[in-house]
């Protein structure tokens, strides 16, 4: 353990790697259908199309979401001190989902189309907006809320980020309850953490703008240690606390939004998986992030395929965010438990 | 003997909250280079707080503290923590850094923008493990250590510093004697090397072997300053502390033992 940090980073990414690209190659590989590898890359249809407008789009969503989710995990469980953070757990997924569903809503009504269109006329997304904008929303609240006598509390902050995400799952039913029954099979699909077919050119540009947030908590990540000391302990060492804590925050909701624009509630990704790397790593923020980021591309590529194996008899496949749930919710429990 | 100052605080105050008592009260104290300053008093007299504000963790009310001959708001806080060190009297105790990286996060206000310490920092880092006699724990996670071991951790954490100026929280806490004879004999070196140290202490025997000054304060303020000889005598003692105090000298050393009397 005597090598440096940028060497123990290295090994890291050197042993992920590889797994992160079989992970490609399992979901690439899995599927409704039978698909025939060589007639597609030879551009023969239908294994083309299969190929490179359905699966290849999908693997990639999952790969962005899925690094997404465990870096903000990662920096959230730095932030508050707290091994249970998550995303999800601390209502920053529920804020991005209040704000994609008062989106979709507006969408609904003639002044709403006219705004939205206008937006994406300049290029904008509103839905991924309005989903990092409700999760930075979150964010101030168990930011504020979760404070006590000028320290942030662990505790006070898990419990300000449940009760957020209570409030914000009504929000969403009851922006339900005005669609029409369509738009209602959507959101409950979305809700539940969905997988779907997106556009190359918007998963690129996602997956630009993820880049942002996460070097952004990379570099961050040797004050996220430090912060481990303590907030006096931070600052002695010459931490602004405020300050880190405020970037972190906001580039860890920014990754969070942008997830959960595309794909719903996605839950217990950002607590898994850090946990799953901190056992081969060690702690060091600037090891883990790297790896959590590889990490989680290939556990939420190969959560999906799993939700497409396990189903493929009954014609119909449950929401990835239903596979990571029931993989993460007895983690939690286990967590729990066994930290002392 | 001594050089130019390190720590140059000048009538400090500075109440927690508004409406509480003031914790420190127009205390002043200077440590200059190659000197250990101690700083004595009962319960709640202001110590950790003044300590807090020499290290600029928190901001004076009133008075200016000022580093190396710089007014602490003219520094930045990586250059401050260059300049002084700080070692709380309390430490996390379920951290799962190994003890080298502990030692290593003294190296943070040294480093650039990705915050990659070079095979300098580490050497720096294993030095002071040594220094603090915590090398043989280098590898185990700090949660696993008893008390007094995470204590040298945290020391050499400070130590890895590489600040000039060392403000220690009750340093010994925790120590057996032999760590704590080593602890005194790592300070005087670094005071010979133009280094210099303010201590918080509540073991005054230790406090008057081990610092060339003292200031006994009280209620906030600084009561009485100056050579072990002179602060610590039953009469400055004894109505400071409230409780009879005895002041003997050690027929070996001549070094000053100091017992409250406990009737019985």
């Amino acid at each position: 353990m005597r090598r440096s940090v940028a060497a123990r980073a290295a090994a890291a990414v050197a042993v992920l790697l590889p797994v992160t690209a079989l992970a490609f190659a399992v979901g690439l590989s899995t599927g409704a259908g039978a698909l025939d590898l060589g007639a597609a890359l030879r551009g023969q249809e239908p294994d083309a199309t299969v190929l490179f407008r359905l699966r290849l789009p999908r693997v990639v969503l999952a790969a962005e979401v899925g690094a997404a989710l465990s870096v903000a995990g990662v920096a959230l469980q730095a932030l508050l001190r707290n091994p249970l953070a998550d995303p999800f757990v601390f209502g920053l997924s529920g804020g991005a989902a209040i704000g994609t569903a008062v989106v979709t809503i507006a969408g609904g009504t003639a002044l709403g189309t006219a705004a939205l269109s206008a937006a994406s006329w300049f290029g904008l997304l509103p839905s991924q907006l309005a989903a990092v904008a409700g999760a930075l929303v979150a964010a101030f609240f168990v930011f504020t809320l979760g404070r006590a006598r000028g320290q942030l509390e662990p505790t006070r902050a898990l419990l300000v980020g449940v009760v957020f995400n209570s409030f914000a799952s009504a929000v969403v039913l009851s922006v339900e309850a005005v669609l029409r029954p369509e738009q209602t099979q959507a959101v409950m699909l979305w809700l539940s953490g969905t997988l779907g077919y997106e556009a190359m050119p918007l998963l690129a540009g996602a997956g630009v703008s993820l880049l942002v947030p996460a070097a952004v908590l990379v570099a961050l990540a040797g004050r996220l240690n430090l912060l481990a000391l303590g907030d006096e302990g931070a600052a002695a060492l010459g931490v602004d606390v405020g300050r880190t804590r405020l970037l972190a925050f906001a580039a860890s909701s920014a990754a969070v939004g942008i997830a959960v624009a595309f794909t719903g509630l996605v839950g217990f990704v950002g607590l898994v998986v850090p946990h799953a790397v901190r056992l081969l790593t060690g702690p060091d923020h600037r090891v883990v992030l790297p790896a959590s980021a590889l990490g989680g591309a290939a556990f939420l590529i190969l959560a999906d395929a799993l939700a497409r194996v396990l189903f493929r008899g009954l014609g119909a496949e449950p929401p990835v965010g239903a596979v990571t749930a029931i993989v993460g919710a007895p983690f939690f429990i286990l967590l729990l438990r066994t930290r002392r | 003997m001594t050089g130019p100052l390190l720590l140059d605080a000048e009538g400090l105050h500075f109440r927690h909250a508004a409406g509480a008592p003031e914790a420190v009260s127009g205390a002043s104290l200077r440590v200059a280079s190659g000197e250990i300053v101690g700083v004595i008093g009962p319960n709640a007299a202001g110590k950790s707080t003044l300590a807090r504000l020499a290290c600029g963790l928190l901001a004076a009310q009133g008075g200016e503290v000022s580093l190396q001959g710089t007014p602490l708001q003219r520094l930045s806080r990586r250059e401050r923590a260059r300049r002084v060190a700080f070692l709380p009297q309390q430490h996390p105790q379920d951290l799962t850094f190994t003890a080298r990286e502990v030692a290593l996060m003294g190296r943070a206000p040294h480093l650039g923008l990705w915050s990659l310490e070079g095979p300098g920092d580490l050497m720096r880092a294993d030095a002071a493990l040594r220094e603090a006699d915590a090398l043989e724990l280098a590898d185990r996670p700090i949660a696993q250590l008893s008390g007094g071991e995470r204590q040298r951790v945290f020391l050499a954490r400070a130590f890895a510093q590489d600040a000039a100026l060392l403000v220690l929280d009750e340093p010994t806490a925790g120590l057996d004697l032999a760590h704590q004879v080593l602890l005194v004999a790592a300070l005087r070196r670094r005071a010979r090397q133009g280094g210099g140290a303010m201590l918080v202490l509540h073991d005054l025997a230790l406090a008057g072997a081990a610092c060339d000054r003292l200031a006994l304060m009280l209620c906030g303020r600084v009561l009485a300053q100056g050579t072990p000889e002179t602060v610590l005598t039953p009469e400055v003692l004894s109505p400071a502390y409230a409780t009879q105090v005895d002041v003997v000298p050690d027929p070996a050393t001549g070094q000053r033992l100091v017992a409250p009397r406990i009737p019985r």
